[in-house]
């Protein structure tokens, strides 16, 4: 390039301009008024908008987990049992499954889902955990062959 | 949706209503269980935004029983919008005037302040006796179960019960009981 | 690789299923590879260079390999695809067995290149038992009852109060008194 004079040199950012603003009004299509068209606006927004799509990630985890707790409480109580009894005996039991799993049987495998919760019932009962009692007589049909220890 | 998704999807998320006896119940304690149901918590399928909150018809709502003192001393606080006009009225008072607002107030104010909340209310009945209208009466499905026990009054028992009763000590022969009338 | 890349391509997971069935069609067309001949960070690549490539070259006569000496900078090796998509892997202070991992896996690639994957599974029948509803765990007694029904509004768990304790104690005082009479 050819500057006919220092301070026009000194001054020139270079010829990436036109790219370095479409990439970032790329993700400000979406935006309300100035904010989606004027550069100086919309770096602004658009800086805002990654940093909460930065920590949002972390929030999305611990909102889908407290769902699920939610749900599963429900379950739980459902067939008068306690979610965190369930969740301390199926462990005790050495069945691993995870909050997500355990929720998606509630919800389309109920019957899946009530064996589950007699089977964890019989291993508190069995284990005498705290709580237990006051539940009521733990539910009959389970058929363990004394293997839940 | 084919005919039977859509069925199903009416069975799954029906709307069931729940009667409630609030007969010597704390009424906080009761707001905790029914506010649960009005929120759809009780249902697997519960989820923030999707609306599966349940009907629940409470019943003697006047004589739900107040721990302590709390007849004399809770006070609720109203303002009507204008000057000189706030107001603390205590819970006996209120319960007077209205027997239904103590219970009323109790779940309300379990819930949280989200715009959620007055939907949830209008799915709240509450009745001071057990005189429920038919139609709702109807509707109803299922009755949660109170979270304290009544106890049995003492006149509530038998003679043959009284007497069966084990004595510790009994009155020597002379003694003279005066009968309160 | 990350999944969070905002200019990351995104699509579902694909296997180039067609690609073998009659003939292997190997997808890298240019292999390159760049490295420095002092350095100690090319020290992988200068050792594969040595001893793997030209078997490389010799078992793979569809690849076609560019050397780059590159003094004073960090390795790499950029792969080119049949398809136009371009991937650098950067070499920097691998080790000779990295070296070898990396170019049998960019010669076994697709020349997809890198995606965000989608959720592939999806089922048109989610539940075989049936979806809950409240009517799946409900007793059928219920159907029976008039509302409302004292037997039902009673709390499942009743703590026994310490008069019927004592009662119980009484009662069980009063047996083993009786008991020795019998004998």
């Amino acid at each position: 390039m050819v500057f006919r004079t220092f301070p026009l040199f000194v001054r020139n950012r270079g010829p990436d301009e036109l790219w370095r603003k479409r990439r970032i009004l790329k993700l400000s299509a979406h935006f309300h008024g100035r904010s989606r068209n004027c550069y100086s606006i919309a770096v602004r927004a658009v800086h805002r908008a990654l940093v909460y799509a930065t920590k949002a990630r972390a929030l999305k985890k611990e909102d889908m987990r407290a769902l699920w707790d939610a749900r599963l409480t429900a379950a739980c109580e459902e067939h008068k049992f306690s979610y965190s009894l369930m969740r301390e005996s199926l462990s005790r039991c050495n069945i691993l499954l995870n909050r997500k799993v355990l929720t998606d049987l509630a919800i389309w495998e109920p019957r899946s889902f009530k064996s589950l919760v007699k089977l964890a019932w019989s291993r508190a009962s069995q284990d005498g955990l705290n709580g237990v009692k006051e539940l009521g007589e733990e539910p009959s049909g389970v058929i363990t062959r004394g293997m839940i220890k | 949706m084919s005919i039977y998704k859509r069925a199903q999807q009416w069975t799954t998320f029906t709307r069931v209503w729940h009667l409630f006896d609030a007969k010597w119940q704390n009424p906080f304690e009761s707001a905790k269980i029914i506010q649960k149901y009005l929120a759809g918590l009780h249902k697997p399928i519960y989820g923030p935004s999707a609306d599966t909150g349940d009907h629940v018809v409470v019943i003697n709502s006047k004589e739900i029983a107040l721990p302590g003192d709390e007849w004399q001393k809770r006070v609720y606080f109203h303002h009507t919008g204008f000057a000189g006009g706030a107001s603390w009225t205590f819970a006996w008072e209120l319960h007077e005037k209205d027997p239904t607002l103590v219970l009323k107030k109790a779940i309300y104010n379990s819930m949280k302040g989200n715009l959620y909340r007055h939907t949830k209310m209008e799915r709240l009945h509450i009745y001071p006796d057990a005189n429920v209208p038919q139609e709702i009466l109807e509707n109803v499905t299922n009755q949660i179960r109170r979270p304290r026990l009544i106890p049995k009054r003492l006149d509530e028992y038998s003679e043959e019960e009284v007497e069966k009763f084990p004595k510790l000590i009994d009155y020597p022969e002379d003694y003279v009981i005066q009968k309160i009338k | 690789m990350s999944n969070n890349n905002l200019f990351l391509p995104v699509g579902f997971p694909r296997a180039p299923l067609a690609n073998g069935v009659g003939r292997w069609i190997c997808q890298l067309q240019r292999l390159t590879f760049k490295f420095c001949k002092n350095y100690p960070s090319s020290r992988g690549m200068r050792e594969f260079l040595e001893f793997e490539l030209l078997d490389f070259t010799k078992k793979n006569p569809g690849i076609v390999v560019y050397v780059k000496p590159r003094r004073h900078r960090a390795p790499n090796l950029t792969a080119e695809y049949l398809n136009g998509e371009k991937q650098i892997v950067d070499c920097r202070n691998f080790s000779y067995e990295e070296v070898k991992k990396w170019v049998s896996l960019l010669r076994s690639q697709s020349g997809r290149g890198t995606v965000r994957l989608l959720k592939m599974w999806h089922t048109d029948h989610p539940s075989i038992q049936g979806p809950w509803s409240p009517f799946v765990n409900r007793d059928p007694k219920l159907n029976w009852v008039e509302f409302p029904n004292e037997d039902l509004s009673q709390p499942i768990y009743i703590e026994k109060s310490a008069t019927e304790k004592l009662i119980e104690i009484f009662e069980e005082q009063q047996r083993i008194e009786r008991q020795p009479k019998q004998e």
